[in-house]
């Protein structure tokens, strides 16, 4: 396994940010290869904190992570490194504000490579080439990104991510604030990368519709605690979502008012516009 | 004439590529306008422009027929306020106290006065526990609703929101909406900027823009029966409108759904 939770537990030194939750007791096991992975949860519910150690940006308050060999306990140890680490797992946050500091797109994009020696005609490339990979053109790299929309600044973010080539991809929220093309735009992008190159992704979001289309496996954290590890099938055929407070995708939960309506015999579990006008129209023809 | 002209309104920050184009829009006192547009559409810019933020290359915007200029923004801005997407780039105060404070410290506000006041909208807006908290220990929803205390404070009429309730999850999200729908019922003039559409439902009024120029603006229910400028605008239904849309009117079984889910719809 690339990332091994063992019974770990943080919690935030008192005084700072109380909205950040502590996580508690989390076991998982996080494979290098072949999974889209959703985080979901309310806000609150220790996502984002999971998540930060996941390439020891947190240290664990008790319990250790195992990232790609090297063991990350309580302490921080000044003499070791966890540079490497950014290689191996890339983390995109959810405000690109927090991320983007340069002066020019390309400068922002290039930095991470750099920063692991990558020379800097070599970096230029790789920014070319994830500038036009997040849906900009070339135009953008001259650009001042604090000049640009929220979600050009969202798609810039992630192209600084996708330029390092990390071996897992985690993205706090990498689509809210992108209209709904955007959206499924990034999703395609997100699926083709794993496809060609069999990354981990690993996305933080509130959006069931797109853990449903999208991903094969889903993390339930609620008050700091690891609930569900299981299929997103599996999850949204649970009746009780509302408690830990998420939603059913739209799909379900119209074909669902459908279906109470006219007593159809029908299968709401659809993942898509296509597949619930097929089956709907089966059943409302027989 | 409306309370809030905006007039052949056009923006570009560079000279050369136009941000916006010839907008001109009228809005009454008391309407909740949803202005959708997809990213780059030039939304945020007219929100931005029309709270004086930036300054247009072109045209003019006017409350209540006085011509937003530098000489009146001090005045207009008593009218008019506008929360962000990202809350966290709003605050100003150490404590919440202080950032419901601020816009009346501006406006020279007596302090007695100015307490009560702060009193009085942090109850309004459920925050008054939090008054002396950092706002940097509050979650996005909860900063949301001091940003928008501070501006009822200054006993504002119109509360232009851009996108903000875009970073908060479902719950916070249908949580601060329904607290504007019940500023809208008060009176408040709500404009909502927006891409997603399932917030625009809660509008009366759509405005569509894109690439920069009023793409549609109407009545919503009359919009939404146009399945087409919506994806002409890079926007999307609700699903539950897609699907109705795609359903055969002429085949009685499939009208009763598609009945069903328009009655669904209208009554959310």
């Amino acid at each position: 396994m690339a990332i091994h939770f063992q019974h770990v537990s943080y919690q935030y030194p008192s005084g700072s940010y109380q909205f950040y939750q502590a996580i508690n007791d989390i076991s998982l096991s996080i494979p290098s290869q072949g999974e889209m992975i959703a985080i979901v949860g309310q806000t609150g519910s220790g996502k984002s904190t999971l998540a930060q150690h996941m390439n020891a940006l947190l240290f664990p308050s008790s319990g250790c992570v195992d990232i790609f060999g090297s063991t990350i306990r309580q302490k921080r140890d000044k003499k070791i490194s966890y540079n490497h680490l950014r290689k191996h797992v890339g983390l995109v946050f959810q405000f690109p504000e927090y991320q983007l500091f340069e002066e020019t797109v390309q400068k922002d994009i290039m930095f991470g490579p750099m920063n692991f020696k990558i020379s800097a005609a070599d970096a230029a490339v790789l920014a070319q080439k994830a500038i036009v990979q997040v849906g900009l053109d070339e135009t953008y790299l001259k650009r001042n990104p604090f000049n640009l929309s929220g979600g050009e600044k969202k798609r810039v973010s992630i192209a600084g991510i996708l330029a390092l080539d990390p071996d897992i991809l985690v993205l706090d929220e990498p689509t809210s604030g992108l209209d709904p093309k955007g959206k499924s735009q990034m999703m395609e992008l997100f699926t083709a990368i794993q496809k060609q190159t069999d990354k981990t992704i690993i996305i933080i979001t509130h959006d069931m519709d797109l853990v449903y289309r999208y991903m094969d496996r889903v993390i339930v954290m609620h008050e700091g605690r690891l609930i569900r590890d299981e299929s997103p099938d599996r999850l949204f055929h649970r009746k009780n979502l509302a408690e830990l407070h998420l939603d059913y995708p739209e799909t379900i939960s119209v074909l669902a008012a459908i279906k109470a309506q006219f007593s159809l015999d029908i299968d709401i579990y659809q993942k898509d516009m296509d597949a619930a006008l097929v089956e709907l129209r089966r059943a409302v023809g027989k | 004439m409306s309370y809030i002209e905006v007039k052949d309104l056009s923006f570009s920050y560079t000279g050369k590529r136009m941000i916006l184009k010839d907008i001109s829009l009228s809005i009454e006192k008391g309407e909740w306008v949803a202005i959708l547009g997809h990213n780059g559409s030039g939304k945020s810019t007219l929100a931005k422009a029309m709270v004086g933020l930036l300054e247009p290359n072109q045209g003019t915007i006017a409350y209540d027929g006085v011509v937003l200029t530098n000489d009146t923004a001090y005045d207009i801005r008593k009218k008019v306020g506008i929360v962000f997407q990202n809350p966290d780039n709003q605050f100003v105060g150490v404590t919440v106290r202080d950032d419901i404070a601020f816009g009346m410290e501006n406006l020279m506000v007596p302090q007695k006065q100015m307490l009560e006041m702060i009193d009085f909208y942090s109850e309004k807006v459920g925050m008054k526990d939090f008054l002396d908290k950092e706002p940097s220990t509050l979650s996005g929803g909860q900063k949301q609703r001091v940003a928008i205390a501070g501006i009822l404070a200054m006993q504002t009429q119109v509360i232009i929101f851009d996108e903000a309730t875009s970073m908060l999850d479902p719950y916070a999200r249908r949580d601060l909406i329904e607290y504007i729908q019940k500023l809208n019922q008060e009176g408040i003039t709500v404009i909502m900027i927006t891409h997603d559409i399932n917030e625009a439902m809660y509008a009366n009024r759509l405005v569509i823009l894109k690439d920069g120029t009023i793409f549609s603006d109407g009545d919503k229910w009359s919009l939404f029966k146009q399945p087409e400028i919506f994806e002409n605008s890079h926007l999307e239904l609700p699903f539950s409108l897609k699907l109705a849309a795609a359903l055969d009117d002429s085949l009685p079984e499939e009208k009763a759904v598609k009945d069903f889910l328009w009655q669904s719809i209208s009554n959310t």
